[in-house]
């Protein structure tokens, strides 16, 4: 079971990598070999173009937070109570910026949230059944079965959500509703469509799967044979087994999945923008036609196109907002995934 | 920037003196370019070459491909591009700093745009042009039901003062149909669009004391589903029960539609392309901006007459009056000129499901071409 994990590139140091953390130690190897041959010119064009690459992507990070924060300032500095451009279409009915951008951030947020309760137990849950349930050629079939939903386009997810999902949860809303309509979240007026923000989390649940299944998968799978059978050998069922050894290994490893999980989530605009019904408010409501959260990349998708110059600066400083907010939990994530990685090397060492 | 201006004015013209040496006679004359433009780009397309770059409303988007090809049919030498990802918004300002040669847009432009345009096109402005017509569509899904509906029930219905089917406004419209008891969902454009415009406009224009939300391209009335695009509230509409949508017509596919009381009769008139070639004839009247402008206005209450339909959907193309490239005017206004013809109209209303422009129309946008250089 373990010979096709060690094959593999842990994915958590790919996740940790996004930056360029690893940059240092990677550069002084081929260093260390000098005294093997002596440098040839190709050593050097590779070693520049390498670090030009590395180079131009914070200079591409950069000039996309310069091209934010300059096309966002004149949205964000204008009296939008008085601005001529501002009080029409999408825009309309807001004193400023803030006024704006706070609903959308709160619906951004909120509908990420959704996605992770529903998506991450089931994601873990699959990693889990094929790290140490699943007999081995099925683990290696589901585990490419997993990968493969992440090569799906989100725009084939929306029109699975408008023609199925939709259709499909409309009399499990009627459920929920009726008996637990007391719950904020479930209150009515029951979706007609299933235009809801509970179709859109499930849609958005089943995008996030991938990414949380493979890592929580590889971080499984690392877990130190011997404490597996410390475990058993001291007469643990197999589920005590992975309480005891596999999710305490884990659980930091876990964490980091799913905050790159709701990343991904944040970030997700055309499954969103075809299936939810939006409003510009602040709302709990999940099975409603009228009260679904709108998020940042929807409502920039949605009304790009018909906005005047400056509606379109305002719906780039909704970017901006949303820029800071995936980097706050990649930033997050990555913090996690330091403290995590760090934790097996340590325990590597205390065995040796 | 002047003198690159002038430089690449002098370029092209160079070039194009080869390409359209036929014209270059007339063209030359200088002092009645009109007289040029009038008698070879309306009949003889053939000796044309070059790239026209365009784009903008989403609802001509059809009807632009079946006259790209229609045109270019004849045009060999002829690409037009028209891009209708930016939506009407985004045509025109792409238009407005010069990167396209004209915008398509369901609204016509606004005073100040027309001011703004004087920086790009010189003094005598920009020509909106109309160029699409067609409806707007009130789709429901309500199985057994043939529904008609007085100006001031849509009204109702859409600013959700009306809630249920069986509301003895809708039962007043529909004598002897049984209409259920259940909740009327109504479904809106979540993005912004013209359609929206046209349709908010037309309910602000009928019914100002039911309708008191404003005229917008973004759906005023919170509560409704909202769903993109035009194909977004037919699929919805078709999929649920008790659900209500306005739609261009032409992209309604099976989805039926209302048949709409015209004027404050009790005529009910359903959709058809002649219907809403009348409704424009009865109700636009020119409101131009600059010398030769078609901006229309639209005064629904003057939509009585039982064979047109009250909710005719009017879309632009918007062009400068002076292009900074003599040849590249020709082209487009060829162009235009073929769009706003009776066989670019035929063409329009056989592939994109439009409705024809009245004649006059026609003829006024085919003079008002003239101006064009």
């Amino acid at each position: 079971m373990t010979d096709n994990t060690t094959a593999r590139p842990p994915l958590t140091s790919n996740a940790a990598r996004s930056g360029d953390s690893d940059r240092g130690p990677g550069a002084l190897k081929p260093g260390a070999g000098t005294s093997r041959a002596s440098a040839r010119p190709g050593d050097a064009v590779f070693r520049w173009l390498s670090t030009g690459s590395a180079a131009s992507i914070m200079v591409i990070l950069a000039g996309v937070a310069l091209f934010l924060i300059i096309k966002a300032l004149p949205a964000i500095g204008a009296n939008w109570s008085t601005n001529p451009d501002l009080s029409g279409g999408t825009t309309a009915g807001n004193a400023s910026f803030w006024q704006y951008v706070a609903p959308l951030i709160w619906g951004t947020l909120w509908s990420s949230l959704i996605a992770l309760v529903l998506g991450a137990p089931v994601a873990i849950g699959i990693a889990l059944f094929i790290s140490h349930y699943a007999p081995r050629r099925l683990a290696n079939v589901l585990g490419y079965l997993v990968d493969l939903l992440a090569a799906v386009p989100s725009v084939v997810f929306g029109l699975w959500g408008i023609f199925v999902i939709r259709p499909f949860i409309i009399p499990f809303q009627d459920w929920l509703n009726e008996f637990f309509g007391w719950i904020p979240l479930f209150a009515g007026p029951v979706s007609r469509t299933g235009s809801t923000l509970l179709a859109g989390g499930i849609v958005l649940a089943v995008m996030i799967l991938p990414i949380i299944t493979s890592i929580s998968r590889e971080i499984f799978l690392q877990t130190p044979r011997l404490h597996e059978e410390a475990a058993l050998a001291l007469g643990a069922t197999k589920w005590e087994m992975i309480r005891l050894a596999v999710f305490p290994y884990a659980r930091s490893g876990i964490v980091s999945a799913t905050l790159l999980g709701l990343g991904r989530a944040l970030g997700e605009t055309m499954a969103i923008a075809l299936i939810i019904s939006p409003s510009l408010i602040f709302s709990v409501k999940l099975i409603t036609d009228s009260a679904n959260s709108q998020t940042i990349a929807a409502n920039i998708a949605l009304n790009f196109p018909e906005s005047n110059p400056l509606q379109r600066d305002a719906l780039i400083a909704t970017g901006l907002a949303l820029f800071v907010i995936s980097l706050a939990v990649n930033m997050v994530a990555r913090l996690v995934v330091r403290r995590s990685s760090g934790a097996p090397r340590r325990s590597r060492k205390d065995r040796a | 920037m002047k003198f690159t201006h002038a430089t690449a004015v002098g370029a092209v013209a160079l070039a194009t003196a080869l390409a359209l040496s036929a014209c270059s006679g007339g063209a030359s004359g200088s002092g009645t370019p009109d007289a040029a433009t009038t008698k070879d780009s309306a009949v003889d397309y053939g000796s044309l070459k070059g790239t026209i770059t365009a784009g903008g409303s989403s609802a001509q988007a059809n009807a632009q491909a079946a006259w790209t090809a229609a045109f270019q049919a004849q045009a060999s030498g002829v690409t037009v591009d028209y891009d209708k990802s930016q939506g009407s918004g985004g045509g025109v300002t792409n238009w407005l700093n010069g990167s396209y040669d004209f915008a398509g847009t369901d609204a016509g432009l606004a005073d100040e745009q027309q001011t703004e345009a004087k920086a790009n096109c010189g003094p005598d402005g920009a020509l909106n042009l109309p160029v699409y017509l067609s409806g707007v569509a009130i789709v429901y899904n309500l199985p057994g039901v043939k529904l008609q509906l007085s100006s001031a029930t849509v009204a109702k219905i859409f600013s959700l003062k009306i809630t249920t089917w069986n509301d003895p406004a809708i039962a007043a419209d529909n004598p002897g149909q049984s209409l259920p008891a259940s909740a009327i969902t109504v479904v809106s454009r979540a993005d912004g669009s013209g359609t929206t415009a046209n349709f908010t406009g037309y309910l602000h224009d009928v019914q100002p004391s039911i309708w008191t939300y404003p005229v917008s391209t973004a759906w005023p009335v919170k509560g409704t589903s909202g769903q993109q695009g035009g194909s977004g509230i037919v699929n919805t509409v078709t999929a649920g029960t008790g659900t209500i949508g306005y739609a261009d017509h032409s992209s309604i596919g099976t989805a039926t539609a209302a048949a709409i009381q015209v004027g404050t009769g009790t005529d009910f008139v359903e959709y058809s392309a002649a219907g809403a070639t009348n409704a424009f004839g009865a109700a636009a009247t020119a409101t131009p901006q600059t010398k030769g402008d078609l901006l229309q206005k639209i005064d629904y209450a003057k939509i009585t007459s039982t064979d047109a339909y009250p909710i005719p959907l009017l879309s632009y193309d918007v062009v400068c009056t002076t292009f900074k490239d003599s040849a590249q005017a020709k082209l487009t206004a060829a162009y235009l000129g073929f769009v706003a013809s009776k066989t670019g109209q035929d063409v329009a209303a056989k592939n994109a499901g439009s409705a024809p422009l009245p004649e006059k129309i026609q003829q006024d946008v085919a003079a008002s071409l003239k101006l064009i250089k």
